[in-house]
């Protein structure tokens, strides 16, 4: 299979993932889009390494996931604060901004 | 500069002087009586400078100007003077009248507070210098500023005294109805420069008379000028304030509203003459309209019962003639006639104005046999009204048959019969005054005096209907001993001077033909052998229905009355025309106000208001976009990275 | 076809559907099951490109680490289930509009241009030259990844610290 085909790989999986980033209504479901789409990032780094030869984008890509690992870490006990202060993960309650 | 320069200009700043002198110092001004015979003196040499300057200026032309406003190089304006044939003789009779009249009023304002005195001769000092600006203009810039001048100090002038209110609302009724004319000049004088593209009248002629000037469109602009004329000598219908401005004291009314202000129109048409004369359709609106304002003004002036007011409309109706002979395209024969009626009809006012200091009325009912009493008074104002009629011997019976020749000349007979009907008129509403007010046996009623005679039946004719006489125009008056005497000898001098000038024109013209000191050397028409006989005769024919009326009681004035009796109702309502104006003035022009006030309010500012009131409701609405919430902004990210694509991909 | 070609596909599937199970499913600790099927189908993938460095370290990382983390995540809050689906997704229509016209765009520019059908040659042992150029082009990033590493561990203690 060519290059085009793990980047229309990658495309769909990370619309999917932005599809739950909106539509989620747990914030936990939103963080599991984003794993969504960081994963689809991921394909597509590595897809362009193999097909060019260089191996850097392997390089990002491992740099890529341990980011990805700390920020799930960090969002998720952030998700567990809010639970704490505010009793509620749902996104729709956190509108303190609101304008 | 030529000596006739010189002097003209020596004459214009002396009364500039004389007015900055007295408006800037007020303690001197206050005065009174030395701040006038100061003003007097400046209007005597001013007058001496516009006698030598008339002397040199006969037959040549000096132009005296400096530049005023530079323009890209070339001059857009000057300001100074030109003095030819025509300006220099209207000069000496501006400073003659405006010396007299000066003269006069220190005996007729004799008991005005000082401080009042000295405004009265601030007012006359600048009347003087505006006036004479207009005269010696060398451009229209010049004469229009100088125009509004003098359109301000007769506002100034007639409300004199300012505490009365009919006098204050005669100023401003004078003020508005010139303006409307004024801006007809205005709108003109701008148009024809941006014809000729200069406003100097020396360099206009030399491009009219070369043929230079475009004529198409020009009649507009000659009718604009035209109706700033129409303004200023009271043409119909813009002749309205005239009777009223007889609010003012008598010299006023003799200075402006007889030899100055009312001529300058007619002086401006003669010094556009070479222009209008390209423009005959409009010249002939200005001859039918002349003569029907003669003949209206005639009329109304029959049934008058207030002196003054039979000497306004006598004005009007005698600046209808010199219109006519202007729109007859003979300007020269109207000036000659304008010459002479500034000083008969000064003298007539200033004789007037020595009646009313002795009677204390202006009611022609409360006067009568006054020759007895007032003999010099009598003599001067006779040799005025036979001027005014026309009789041979006196000053204006040439000038009057220069105009009904001019008339019958060029052709307008339409024209030539009305004016020969107010030749008729003129001597008989004249007449009817000198043998009310100096002969019979009237005037028993508030004056009081005696006269020998008995007391004749009531003057029908004359009734209530006309408009109300006053008594406040004398000027404080002696005790009143009521008994009615010849003024001081500082009225009667100015009296007998003009009455000796008028004479004196009256004679040189019988001797020396009608060969005027400027214009055409010869005569540029000829009159038609029957005309002399057939005016002198009309004249005679309304100084003998006067005398019948009035004196022999002949015929019954009554009935004479009657026989006229429409005619009559509609000129004791001035022919409506005061309520014509009011009318539309208060409801057409308040109205219109109205609506604009209306426009303003809802529907400019309301356009505003909805702007506004859309900002908020849109800002409100907007609001509601910040949600508060990370997931649709994210949402609103990933629609603008949608669009973003989407452009990119079909640009 | 060759099989690749069917690995792939099979991969794909994987990946698609449980992506789509990911977003979709009403009950929260099915998604994250299906989350960790999912990451498990991108090891495959990794593995297809020849990639088993990357594949080993996807396996331990995401599917071991990131899923545990999830779950302990879910027990300490609440809400797993939701009888409708409207209960735990909001604004459907409209999330999937934008995310079909995103995929459309992001794919139509894939396929814009004929891109590599062929792999390029690259080394056998791809661990031992990941592993080389990590050290010596890019141990700076290296190093700062363990830097942040560090904050971020700092970070998540403190967060979820007991209240005191």
């Amino acid at each position: 299979m060519g290059l085009q085909a793990y980047l229309t790989l990658a495309a769909v999986v990370f619309c999917i993932g932005l599809f739950g980033v909106i539509t989620r209504r747990n914030t936990i479901g939103i963080l599991l889009g984003i794993e969504l789409m960081l994963n689809s990032v991921n394909i597509n780094l590595v897809a362009f390494s193999r097909f060019s030869g260089d191996v850097t984008g392997m390089i990002f890509t491992v740099f890529t996931i341990c980011i990805t690992v700390t920020e799930a870490a960090l969002g998720l006990a952030i998700v567990i604060l809010l639970f704490r202060i505010r009793r509620t993960v749902i996104a729709d309650h956190l509108d303190l901004l609101k304008g | 500069m030529t000596d006739a320069g010189l002097h003209t200009l020596i004459a214009l700043l002396l009364h500039a002087l004389s007015f900055l002198v007295l408006a800037v110092v007020f303690p001197f001004r206050r005065l009174g009586r030395p701040a006038a015979w100061f003003s007097i003196l400046c209007a005597a040499g001013s007058l001496v400078a516009a006698g030598i300057a008339w002397n040199h200026g006969v037959g040549t032309v000096s132009r005296v100007v400096w530049t005023w406003l530079p323009s890209g190089g070339q001059t857009l304006a000057t300001v100074g003077v030109l003095a030819d044939g025509e300006s220099t003789i209207m000069l000496v009779l501006v400073a003659l009248i405006a010396f007299l009249v000066q003269l006069y009023s220190i005996g007729y304002l004799s008991e005005e507070p000082p401080a009042s005195l000295g405004r009265y001769y601030a007012y006359q000092a600048l009347f003087a210098f505006s006036m004479m600006g207009v005269v010696l203009a060398p451009n229209l810039l010049q004469l229009f500023i100088c125009w509004e001048l003098v359109g301000l100090c007769s506002y100034l002038l007639i409300g004199y005294w300012y505490y009365k209110p009919e006098a204050a609302r005669a100023a401003v009724k004078a003020f508005w109805t010139t303006k409307a004319g004024d801006v007809g000049l205005a709108i003109g004088i701008v148009m024809l420069w941006r014809q000729a593209g200069t406003f100097d009248l020396t360099e206009m002629r030399v491009l009219v008379e070369s043929g230079a000037l475009p004529v198409a469109g020009l009649s507009i602009i000659t009718f604009c000028i035209y109706l700033g004329a129409m303004g200023k000598s009271a043409q119909f219908p813009l002749h309205v304030w005239l009777p009223d401005a007889m609010e003012g004291p008598t010299p006023v009314s003799a200075l402006i509203h007889a030899a100055t202000m009312v001529t300058a129109g007619v002086y401006l048409l003669l010094r556009l003459e070479w222009l209008f004369a390209l423009t005959p359709d409009v010249l002939v609106i200005v001859a039918w309209i002349g003569a029907f304002t003669a003949l209206l003004a005639a009329v109304l002036a029959c049934a008058q019962d207030d002196i003054k007011r039979v000497l306004a409309y006598s004005t009007v109706s005698q600046l209808g003639y010199m219109m006519t002979a202007i729109g007859a395209g003979f300007a020269t024969a109207g000036f000659f006639h304008l010459l002479t009626h500034g000083i008969f009809k000064a003298l007539l006012f200033l004789g007037a104005g020595a009646v009313i200091h002795a009677v204390h009325s202006n009611d022609l009912q409360h006067m009568g046999g006054l020759a007895r009493r007032m003999p010099q008074t009598t003599i001067v104002f006779l040799i005025g009204t036979l001027s005014l009629a026309g009789i041979p011997l006196f000053g204006g019976f040439l000038s009057k048959e220069e105009i009904l020749g001019a008339v019958w000349a060029g052709g307008l007979v339409g024209p030539f019969a009305l004016l020969m009907l107010v030749a008729f008129l003129t001597a008989f509403y004249m007449f009817r005054v000198v043998f009310l007010a100096f002969f019979g046996t009237r005037g028993l009623k508030a004056s009081g005096y005696q006269t020998t005679g008995s007391g004749g039946p009531a003057l029908a004719g004359s009734t209530a209907g006309s408009t109300a006489p006053h008594s406040h125009d004398v000027g404080g008056g002696h005790d009143h001993s009521h008994v009615p005497h010849d003024p001081p000898i500082s009225m009667s001098l100015p009296l007998w001077l003009l009455a000796l000038a008028s004479v004196a024109i009256g004679l040189y013209f019988m001797v020396a033909g009608p060969a005027l000191p400027f214009g055409p050397a010869e005569p540029e028409f000829e009159a038609p052998g029957w005309l002399m006989p057939a005016a002198v005769g009309v004249a005679v024919a309304g100084i003998l229905l006067a005398w019948l009326t009035y004196q022999q009681r002949t015929i019954n004035a009554a009935s004479l009355a009657a026989a006229f009796g429409p005619i009559r109702h509609a000129a004791l309502r001035k022919f409506w025309l005061d309520d014509l104006f009011e009318g539309l003035y208060g409801r057409v022009l308040l109205a219109f106000s109205r609506l604009i006030g209306w426009i303003d309010r809802y529907i400019v500012d309301g356009v505003l208001n909805v702007v506004s009131a859309w900002t908020l409701t849109s800002g409100d609405d907007l609001r509601t976009m910040q949600s508060g919430r990370a997931q649709d902004y994210v949402y609103g990210v990933a629609v603008g990275l949608v669009v973003v694509l989407i452009w990119v991909r079909l640009g | 076809m060759n099989g690749e070609a069917l690995a792939f596909w099979a991969l794909a599937t994987v990946l698609v559907g449980s992506a789509l199970a990911v977003v979709l499913t009403k009950n929260l600790f099915h998604a994250v099951l299906w989350l960790a099927l999912g990451l498990t189908g991108t090891a495959g993938v990794f593995l297809l490109l020849d990639a088993e460095f990357l594949a080993a370290v996807q396996l331990l990382l995401y599917a071991g680490g990131i899923v545990t983390i999830v779950v302990f995540a879910i027990v300490v809050t609440e809400r797993l289930v939701g009888e409708r689906l409207s209960q735990t997704s909001r604004h459907l229509t409209a999330g999937a509009v934008v995310s079909i016209a995103l995929a459309w765009a992001l794919v139509s520019a894939v396929w814009q241009r004929p891109l590599a059908i062929v792999r390029a040659p690259m080394a056998e042992d791809l661990t031992q030259i990941i592993g080389d150029t990590v050290q010596t082009r890019f141990v700076l990033p290296f190093e700062l990844l363990a830097l942040l590493m560090l904050a971020g561990l700092m970070g998540a203690i403190y967060f979820a610290r007991p209240e005191d």
